[in-house]
């Protein structure tokens, strides 16, 4: 984990371009609870302090995944001066208001890694368009088994609000899969380690037999299945995870997991915290900025998604590095009027 | 010479009203931002908040009980008022009053089966949280209610005093005083701390100790729904997260509120403005330290070692309460 979060921001700072940004510009980025995935943003923010200028951008983590906490956490940060505010909805409704009050306040939102459903006074959110990412990890499970089996989804917080894109994504891909493939079992509310763990295992020890291939779309639930797989010497159960974890490219080394969609945590911290700082020294959003939709907003910002398996697992730093060089690069001319 | 001070400096609310202030005065010297505008505003909110669900622990911890549903009492109410407000399009005023109806029919059960079972409150609140919540997610699908009209959500994010107080926090101590009133100049008020302080003694003067008992839960839901449509009017949503899992985000602030303030575990005592100080230091004390940028994770352990502390404290005063001061 730290060693992929090194690399990446080391290309990155050899290979950008420096933005001298507005030193004044005071980022908060607070994610909806305690969860390895976000742990990259502190580093991203750090990074985009040293990187753009920054007068801060810091990584401030809620104690426990619960909407009152991250926004007590919130106010008391702009309290503390802090005047943007980067934020994983702890819910993608119930966060909208204090972000709305913020945003009256003057202080400029983001939601980074999953959005606030519309209406919202948030300028963007900027994350993995889980959906499509789920979709694509499902077809490439759906090809490694040939086109027929019995597969089953494991994810994560039904407060999530990527959880339920995640699961129709999948049951979009089965349904194009003409009939061969069904879904047996969806466990979702398991991205923590303890019903990750009992669930996961209660699963394989019931239906394992039965099941030809497991996708997963959030990260505790992936490191568990590939830890389930790689203990039972399982190489019949083809299976696509998500994310970075070391047990999961371990995995697919020593060929238990299939491959994963990689997801890019970095990049949304480092970039999300450039751009809050680009509109507080007065940038807007372009009236034809190429945003994409999905069910909760209609302006979001695709941070990039790969699959990785056994043959490029060993690069997929340099992946993820494309991805948010790419972003960053072409960044202010697609979407910003300065 | 002796000099004969206040009745008011010996008590307890006087030891907690210095505390709040000492805390504030040292958060404003030592923190940045504390005495700010945007802070004082989003620390009278959470306080409002904290005091109620104070307010609703105090008055089953008066039978010598626990409410743990109370989080669950406070999401399920909520949740029952979005689907009126949104679904069934019922004006906020009757919804208001049908949110009241249904936290207290939830605290109804929560009383009726302890007193009728003998079993106590905290194993009976400890599965009517599940309950509650269970059904509430089963009947709601985990769905918000967002479509709340802009005229009740528009009041969680009124200002008052030049925008340094939200009038939830008013609204609070005005609970507050009603049950002041209640406690201390009422008939059903007396006849409530008598069946707390000695159930066997009320029972043999007249008083029915169950339906007292029964009351002081049907007062906790109520008291807790008020919460439940204090916290959607911040949020500008009925979402089923508001209390955390189960509910179980609001009992440390719930149990801190109501020991700090006095109120004896053991029932038969309440101190209504010592619950109101012990909720706003509680928030005091968190704000402040997540201002000093205290990790939150720390956070929650001070709470707790206070919760703690406060407790054997409590223990060693119960040996010294005078029973015949029974309402401060």
């Amino acid at each position: 984990m730290r060693i992929f979060i090194f690399l990446i921001s080391t290309l990155l700072l050899f290979s950008s371009n420096l933005y001298a940004g507005s030193s004044d510009t005071k980022v908060a980025l607070v994610p909806g609870g305690p969860h390895p995935y976000f742990a990259a943003w502190e580093q991203a923010g750090l990074d985009a302090v040293k990187d753009f200028g920054l007068g801060k951008a810091d990584y401030r983590v809620p104690a426990e995944w619960d909407l009152s906490q991250q926004n007590e956490l919130i106010e008391s940060l702009v309290g503390k001066g802090y005047n943007a505010v980067l934020v994983f909805p702890g819910d993608s409704v119930g966060t909208n208001k204090i972000l709305g009050e913020l945003e009256d306040a003057g202080i400029p939102t983001g939601a980074l890694a999953g959005c606030v459903e519309q209406p919202t006074k948030t300028r963007f959110c900027f994350g993995t368009d889980t959906g499509h990412s789920a979709y694509l990890g499902t077809k490439e499970l759906i090809k490694a088994l040939g086109g027929k089996g019995k597969i089953a989804h494991f994810t994560g917080f039904l407060v999530d609000p990527n959880t339920t894109l995640r699961i129709k994504a999948v049951e979009q891909a089965v349904a194009e899969a003409g009939g061969g493939v069904e879904i047996i079992q969806v466990i979702a509310d398991i991205d923590a380690y303890e019903p990750a763990d009992e669930k996961i295992n209660a699963f394989m020890a019931a239906q394992g037999s039965e099941v030809d291939g497991i996708v997963t779309t959030a990260w505790v639930p992936a490191v568990v299945s590939a830890q389930a797989l790689t203990n039972l010497g399982d190489k019949r159960i083809k299976m696509v995870g998500i994310d970075h974890d070391e047990v999961v490219l371990k995995a697919i080394k020593d060929g238990f997991v299939h491959g994963t969609m990689l997801q890019n945590p970095y990049g949304q911290g480092y970039i999300g915290s450039y751009i809050m700082d680009k509109i507080r020294t007065g940038c807007s959003f372009k009236s034809d900025a190429p945003w994409k939709s999905t069910s909760q907003t209609d302006q979001f910002i695709d941070s990039g998604t790969v699959f990785v398996d056994i043959t490029d697992v060993d690069t997929y730093v340099m992946a993820m590095r494309k991805i948010s060089l790419e972003i960053l690069e072409t960044f202010d001319s697609k979407y910003l009027d300065c | 010479m002796n000099i004969k001070l206040p009745k008011f400096l010996y008590t307890n609310q006087f030891g907690l009203l210095c505390l709040v202030i000492i805390f504030a005065l040292f958060f404003t010297f030592v923190t940045e931002g504390f005495s700010s505008r945007f802070n004082l505003y989003a620390l009278s909110r959470v306080a409002s908040i904290d005091i109620m669900i104070g307010l609703a622990m105090m008055v089953v911890i008066l039978t010598g009980g626990l409410n743990l549903s109370l989080g669950a009492v406070g999401v399920s109410t909520a949740m029952f008022g979005g689907w009126c407000m949104e679904s069934l399009s019922i004006p906020i005023i009757p919804s208001i009053f049908l949110i009241l109806l249904a936290g207290s029919f939830l605290g109804w059960i929560n009383g009726y089966v302890t007193v009728k079972t003998g079993v106590h409150s905290f194993i009976v609140t400890l599965a009517t949280m599940s309950i509650y919540f269970g059904l509430m997610t089963v009947l709601t699908k985990a769905q918000s209610f967002k479509n709340l009209p802009d005229a009740f959500t528009d009041i969680g994010s009124m200002k008052i005093f030049y925008r340094y107080v939200s009038p939830l926090l008013l609204f609070s101590f005005f609970i507050g005083c009603v049950l002041y009133y209640l406690f201390r100049f009422t008939d059903i008020g007396r006849k409530l701390i008598a069946a707390g302080a000695n159930p066997s003694a009320a029972e043999l003067s007249g008083i029915s100790v169950n339906r007292m008992f029964i009351y002081c839960h049907m007062l906790s839901g109520i008291l807790a729904a008020i919460a439940g449509i204090m916290v959607t009017m911040r949020i500008g949503a009925a979402i089923p997260s508001i209390a955390g899992h189960l509910g179980f985000d609001w009992l440390l602030p719930a149990f801190l509120a109501t020991v700090l303030g006095g109120t004896l575990l053991s029932g038969g005592k309440v101190t209504v403005f010592g619950t109101i100080l012990g909720a706003l230091l509680v928030t005091l004390i968190t704000n402040g330290l997540l201002l000093l940028d205290v990790g939150i994770f720390w956070v929650r352990f001070f709470l707790g070692v206070i919760l703690l502390g406060t407790v054997l404290i409590d223990k060693a005063r119960a040996y010294f309460t005078e029973k015949n001061i029974v309402v401060s």
